[in-house]
């Protein structure tokens, strides 16, 4: 009972943070703060797929020698979400490293990392918006 | 032949990285490209239909399992079947084949007007053809998500290598955009594998069609869908995307724009289909692709209207394009589908003659915007006369391409019983001709401005050649449509 309630919670922390990820993503000026939000997206699917692969009471999911395949099936837990997971991280770090080389090339241009300070200083020349 | 059929995402990947390796050597470079960018077509052709379980081994029926140590055979393991399925058929073959001829021209377009190559923009292009085709081939939708985000980081990679004004703020709005997309994308996927117990589409649509029936799980599989639909939305471009997705194509060289776009177009197609495969029984699939094509269409022509900037033009006006594929689909029915796929592969054919022959413009005079230019017709009558053809092929005026598929979706909305779809049909195609005869008066035919400078004296004859070739094949698709859609309509059959 108290796992499964784990299993919730973590759930629960999943939708949580892809809530506070989006609310930053689109309400936050500072960029970095912005991109960190769309970490927090990210993060919060991955802990969802890792949940799904919970098994209460199961074993890591290694078949051993001697061990009953039926009972193994049965009781390990679902490896899937597991290598879901690690090929989604791995496509998140590649996504935020462009990102963040994007902003320093950014910031070398404005000197500033806010949108509204950047778009004011594009309005200023005269660009499109 | 089914050997060969990962050799269409291998090939354009090691040649990715033989162009990085030779970085700097440009007559290597050149070599390379060209050789990879004219072979695709014909590996393509020359692969036979069928299933390639790459890395792993096909699935194991109960019948086949004798042999096997008795802790598999006595398990429900032999079921499982680790492997990247990659499912070729006559339709992958058709897009696939479009897609290697629309990177061929560019690249030859490239090659040809840059004195020296640029490896990261050739590796770019290389990576971005391996995953839109394993996007396609691939009957997997977690390895078609990885590849979607590939893809996502090429199209980024492309905007960046371009020279254009404001290209590293439209590829950071484009991450932050793709950074939403793709994991609302993964999380849709994710429902699917935990109601479903996997990711392999054509299990996923079998279990989809027995859980349909408990409420609780059509439920969830609604949510599923609405989440995997924002994602398509997010991959190919379509309202409330369209914006970001025309801004793309505009911050990019011409070749590189005629590239990106026929990445979101596969993407597209290839997203389309699965969700037609797993959701297409649900009456709320119709409502909402009829609904957004609708938008896509009406948004995307009026959007054409109101630019200045040329290559905008042609960005919203290959958006609205993309509202006819979508409602092949809401339609429904193997012609309706079959006429939507089919002007899936005229867009993108079309969409590059325009890119690569208004690039001409941009070549000559280093701009494109509408309000600097004028009597261009004088410089090249050759290319401007077959660039209105190819807008007459975009608009759907005979007997190009255009016009066949167009007239498809006509017929198709008038026997499913929505004759208001196809009066809108008809006028989106009427605004579409009227958006681009005026840009070719303003852009060719009006005088010439004082003050339009010439930074090249002539168009490279890459550029004519290329174009050329793109109007031969919509005439030839006009003429005789069924090279595209008989083997379209055979895979459609089996889908439905």
């Amino acid at each position: 009972m108290i796992l499964l309630d784990m299993q919730l919670l973590t759930l629960f922390t999943a939708g949580a943070l892809i809530i506070i990820g989006i609310f930053a993503a689109i309400y936050i000026d500072n960029i970095i703060k912005k991109i960190i939000g769309l970490s927090f997206i990210e993060e919060g699917v991955n802990l969802f797929i890792i949940s799904l692969g919970f098994n209460k009471g199961g074993v890591v999911p290694i078949l051993m020698p001697g061990m009953n395949t039926n009972w193994f099936v049965t009781n390990s837990a679902y490896p899937l979400p597991q290598a879901l997971v690690l090929t989604s991280i791995v496509i998140g770090a590649s996504t935020f490293a462009i990102m963040l080389a994007i902003v320093m090339v950014l910031y070398k241009k404005y000197g500033s990392l806010s949108t509204r300070e950047i778009l004011k200083h594009k309005s200023d020349m005269g660009d499109e918006q | 032949m089914n050997e060969l059929i990962p050799l269409i995402v291998i090939i354009p990947i090691i040649a990715a990285l033989l162009l990085n390796l030779f970085a700097g050597k440009n007559k290597i470079i050149k070599a390379i490209a060209f050789i990879v960018g004219i072979g695709m077509p014909i590996l393509t052709l020359i692969t036979g239909y069928g299933l390639h379980y790459f890395g792993g081994h096909q699935p194991l029926a109960s019948s086949n399992i004798a042999g096997l140590p008795s802790y598999i055979t006595n398990s429900t393991l032999y079921n499982l079947h680790p492997a990247i399925t990659y499912s070729y058929t006559p339709l992958a073959k058709v897009f696939i084949f479009a897609l290697g001829i629309v990177v061929f021209l560019s690249l030859l377009t490239y090659l040809n007007s840059e004195n020296k190559s640029s490896g990261p923009f050739l590796f770019m292009v290389f990576m971005g053809t391996a995953s839109v085709s394993a996007l396609i081939l691939s009957d997997d939708l977690f390895n078609m998500y990885v590849f979607f985000e590939i893809a996502a980081l090429i199209q980024t990679g492309i905007i960046i290598a371009s020279s254009a004004k404001d290209n590293y703020e439209t590829a950071l709005k484009y991450m932050i955009l793709s950074s939403i997309g793709g994991p609302i994308l993964l999380l849709g996927i994710t429902i699917l594998l935990a109601i479903c117990g996997s990711v392999n589409i054509t299990d996923i649509s079998l279990a989809v069609s027995t859980l349909v029936q408990t409420p609780i799980s059509r439920g969830v599989l609604l949510f599923a869908f609405s989440l995997i639909f924002f994602g398509w939305l997010y991959a190919s471009g379509l309202p409330p995307f369209h914006v970001i997705k025309s801004s793309v194509y505009s911050k990019a060289e011409p070749y590189g724009a005629c590239i990106l776009q026929a990445m979101s177009l596969i993407s597209l197609i290839a997203f389309v289909i699965v969700i037609f495969r797993i959701f297409g029984d649900f009456d709320l699939f119709k409502g909402a692709m009829i609904l957004i094509s609708i938008i896509a269409m009406v948004l995307g022509v009026s959007m054409a209207v109101v630019q200045t900037d040329f290559r905008r033009m042609i960005a919203y006006l290959s958006v609205g394009e993309l509202g006819f594929v979508g409602l092949g689909f809401g339609l429904g029915g193997k012609f309706a589908i079959t006429a939507g796929l089919f002007q899936g592969v005229n867009e993108m054919l079309v969409t590059t003659l325009l890119f690569i022959g208004l690039g001409s413009v941009v070549y000559l005079t280093n701009t494109s915007d509408t309000r600097k230019l004028g009597g261009l017709i004088g410089k090249n009558t050759m290319m401007a006369i077959m660039i209105l053809l190819g807008g007459f092929a975009m608009a759907g005026v005979p007997p190009f391409n255009g016009f066949r598929s167009k007239l498809m979706i006509v017929e198709a909305a008038l026997t499913s019983g929505y004759p208001e779809l196809a009066v809108i049909i008809v006028l989106i195609s009427i605004a579409t001709f009227i958006v681009f005869v005026k840009s070719f008066y303003t852009i060719f035919l009006k005088p010439q401005p004082n003050d339009l400078k010439f930074v090249k004296e002539s168009i490279p004859k890459s550029m004519i050649f290329a174009v050329a070739v793109l109007l031969i094949i919509c005439l030839i698709l006009g003429l005789y449509p069924g090279i595209v859609t008989n083997p379209i309509s055979q895979c459609i059959g089996g889908l439905l």
